[in-house]
């Protein structure tokens, strides 16, 4: 082919993998079932490099595909057929601190942890932490504009970052800052999976070390009163740094893996984690407990070593679960956190429906569930009903009023899910924002936004204007 | 969908030329509010001091630095701020042709779609009319002295041309001036 040649013959040997042996391990990104082989896989190690690969690629027309880590779970950084993928794990360089007004420079290949590791020295932290964060880097991080568990007090990607540099397919560079006038182009760009642009450079905010943390663990005999619990925290005019519940089987799993003294006669688990002053922290306990007096078991984390044991078992609840089945499909699915306990309900009728056993997960201060389904890929059409029930799952999250992907992205795994969440004319927009930036369409086409025939082909039922599909089903 | 609405539609599909304000919008008022999901949801119309006397029953306010409070808080999300932006969880609008949009909701974490509530912060009534906003809010106690954003103008000619081409996305036929 003469993109791999051009490749090779204007890019240094070593920086450029081509053949089938040498470009499988990027044929996939965390979400393991969608695989791909690139025609290439370039890794640069400077901008003159990205450049030369993006006019390479223009000029022949070959679409390209932008790599971080590769811990992405929609599929977002999978290759598609006859892509060249761009990985900038070379590119991760810290490039300078600015402790005082709490910035640091950083290139797109640093990881996420990294960050934290080389600005403790001056008491700070970068806040945002997706549960991928000793692998996954910050490029991919603004990409899909990544959460974690504390996202409710200390925001999203978005919120954290102060300004992008960004490479146009033509190769041009683009400084977006949050203090440029005009159209928010640096929120755009936070989320938007490698279909826009370059990401050559990352300004990030910085946020002082909380001098104290504690967790309160509390245990409920009831799905109900948990959820309930975590709505009247919020009522009660504490924002936790985490809120973070699990079911029985979800505790069964990571008590069963971690062994850190979850009690498993609970039907439900939250976590409730507390940072500041020691002032702050003793305060907003005593409401804290004072709301959560009907748990059937109550517990504070008495030193770091038991508030980090505590964390441990949620931590490794998706490992703990990956021991228990051969695959799980993991969830992502936002909605208004009043509507917490019936969506757990829901997902336990269509476990038994599908005969499909799911372990519940939830950042449940921002109501982002991951709900994961069990299922084994060995049995012919397992993963079809794996699909069908996770798109149920997406489907009642759009009808409770909240979205599809709350962090994971959309990537080639939730484009059917698109289709319920937009109607033909939001989704026209969308295809349009991205000519603006990428009229040939070469940046990573055909993810993150379904095309409006597929849609079509669906038969998908975006009912507009509170027309809601199903009209006899109970709403919430 | 309110007939307010309807009407918007049609008078934007027949309009050449529309400068939009809240008085020409004339709609106003709280939608939803639920303080234990720390989101509100507007008209666009809505004086901000009735937004924060509502707030203020629960103890929460607009996290955001706020210069006047007798504008609309469509003028405010029109005019463009960083913190504004921070806050902003969906847009309902219609564009230049009088389709009636939804962009992102009311959840903190929404990463389905490109974030067209937050690019169009700032777009000041070129791109499209804002009817309806979801912000999240936060306890009063959470929120110390919020210092006045500054922002300044880029001189880059090709992120105007991006600017000038996304307003032709949402306005192809140029009415909003």
């Amino acid at each position: 082919m003469e993109v791999i040649q051009q490749l090779l013959t204007q890019l240094p040997k070593s920086i450029v993998l081509t053949g089938k042996e040498n470009t499988r391990p990027f044929e996939c990104d965390g979400l393991s079932v969608y695989r791909q082989n690139p025609l290439a896989v370039v890794l640069p190690e400077n901008i003159a490099q990205i450049k030369q690969v993006l006019k390479i690629c223009k000029d022949n027309n070959t679409s390209v595909v932008t790599r971080g880590a590769g811990t992405g779970l929609a599929g977002g950084a999978m290759p598609l057929e006859n892509s060249v993928v761009l990985g900038l794990s070379k590119l991760n360089q810290v490039k300078s601190i600015d402790a005082e007004n709490r910035l640091a420079v950083i290139e797109p290949g640093v990881r996420n942890i990294a960050i934290s590791e080389a600005v403790a020295q001056y008491g700070l932290y970068y806040a945002p932490d997706p549960s991928s964060q000793i692998a996954c880097t910050i490029g991919g991080n603004v990409a899909e504009n990544s959460g974690g568990v504390h996202c409710l007090k200390y925001g999203l990607t978005v919120h954290n970052v102060e300004a992008i540099k960004m490479l146009t397919i033509d190769g041009d560079e683009l400084v977006l800052s949050r203090h440029d006038d005009g159209l928010g182009l640096l929120a755009l760009m936070n989320g938007s999976e490698g279909l826009l642009g370059i990401i050559i450079e990352i300004t990030v905010k910085l946020t002082p070390t909380p001098a104290f943390a504690r967790v309160v663990m509390a245990g409920f005999d009831s799905i109900r009163d948990c959820a309930n619990a975590v709505a009247d925290i919020i009522k009660a005019g504490i924002i936790p740094a985490g809120l973070e519940m699990m079911d029985s089987f979800a505790i069964e799993a990571a008590e069963g893996f971690a062994k850190v003294g979850y009690p498993l006669d609970a039907k439900a688990l939250l976590l409730c984690e507390l940072d500041g002053t020691q002032m702050q922290v003793q305060a907003e306990l005593d409401s804290v407990l004072k709301v959560l007096s009907g748990a059937s078991t109550l517990k504070v984390s008495e030193s770091e070593e038991e508030r980090l044991n505590f964390w441990k078992g949620r931590k490794s609840a998706f490992p703990a679960v990956g021991r228990l089945s051969p695959d799980y499909y993991c969830m992502d699915g936002t909605i208004p956190r009043r509507h917490l306990a019936d969506m757990l309900e829901k997902i336990n009728e269509l476990s038994k429906k599908y005969q499909l056993r799911v372990a519940n997960v939830f950042h449940a201060g921002d109501g982002n569930l991951h709900p994961l389904i069990l299922y084994d890929a060995n049995i012919g059409g397992e993963l079809e009903k794996v699909e069908k029930f996770g798109t149920e799952i997406l489907k009642l999250s759009v009808d409770m009023g909240g979205t599809i992907t709350g962090e994971h992205g959309v990537g080639v795994e939730k484009l059917n899910a698109m289709c319920h969440q937009f109607n033909a004319k939001e989704l026209a927009i969308f295809h349009k924002i991205k000519a603006v930036f990428d009229p040939k369409s070469l940046l990573n086409p055909g993810k993150a936004v379904p095309e409006l025939h597929r849609c079509a082909e669906l038969g998908a039922m975006h009912v507009h204007h509170g027309k809601l599909p199903h009209p006899e089903l109970e709403r919430f | 969908m309110s007939n307010r609405i309807i009407q918007l539609q049609q008078l934007i599909k027949n309009a050449n030329h529309l400068h939009i304000n809240s008085e020409w919008l004339a709609y106003a008022g709280v939608i939803e509010y639920y303080p234990e999901e720390l989101v509100i949801t507007v008209k666009a119309g809505t004086k901000i001091s009735a937004i924060q006397a509502k707030l203020a029953k629960h103890n929460q306010v607009l996290p955001f630095f706020i210069k006047a409070t007798d504008i609309s808080i469509g003028a405010a999300y029109a005019k463009g701020a960083q913190d504004l932006s921070d806050c902003v969880l969906g847009v309902k609008i219609i564009d230049g042709t009088g389709e009636y949009l939804n962009f992102g909701g009311q959840v903190i974490k929404n990463v389905a779609g490109y974030d067209v509530a937050r690019l169009l912060v700032g777009s000041k009534g070129k791109l499209a009319v804002i009817t309806q906003i979801s912000f999240k809010v936060m306890p009063k106690a959470y929120i110390g002295k919020i210092k006045k954003p500054y922002s300044s103008k880029s001189d880059n000619p090709i992120l105007r041309e991006i600017e000038q081409k996304l307003k032709q996305v949402f306005d192809p036929r140029s009415i909003f001036k």
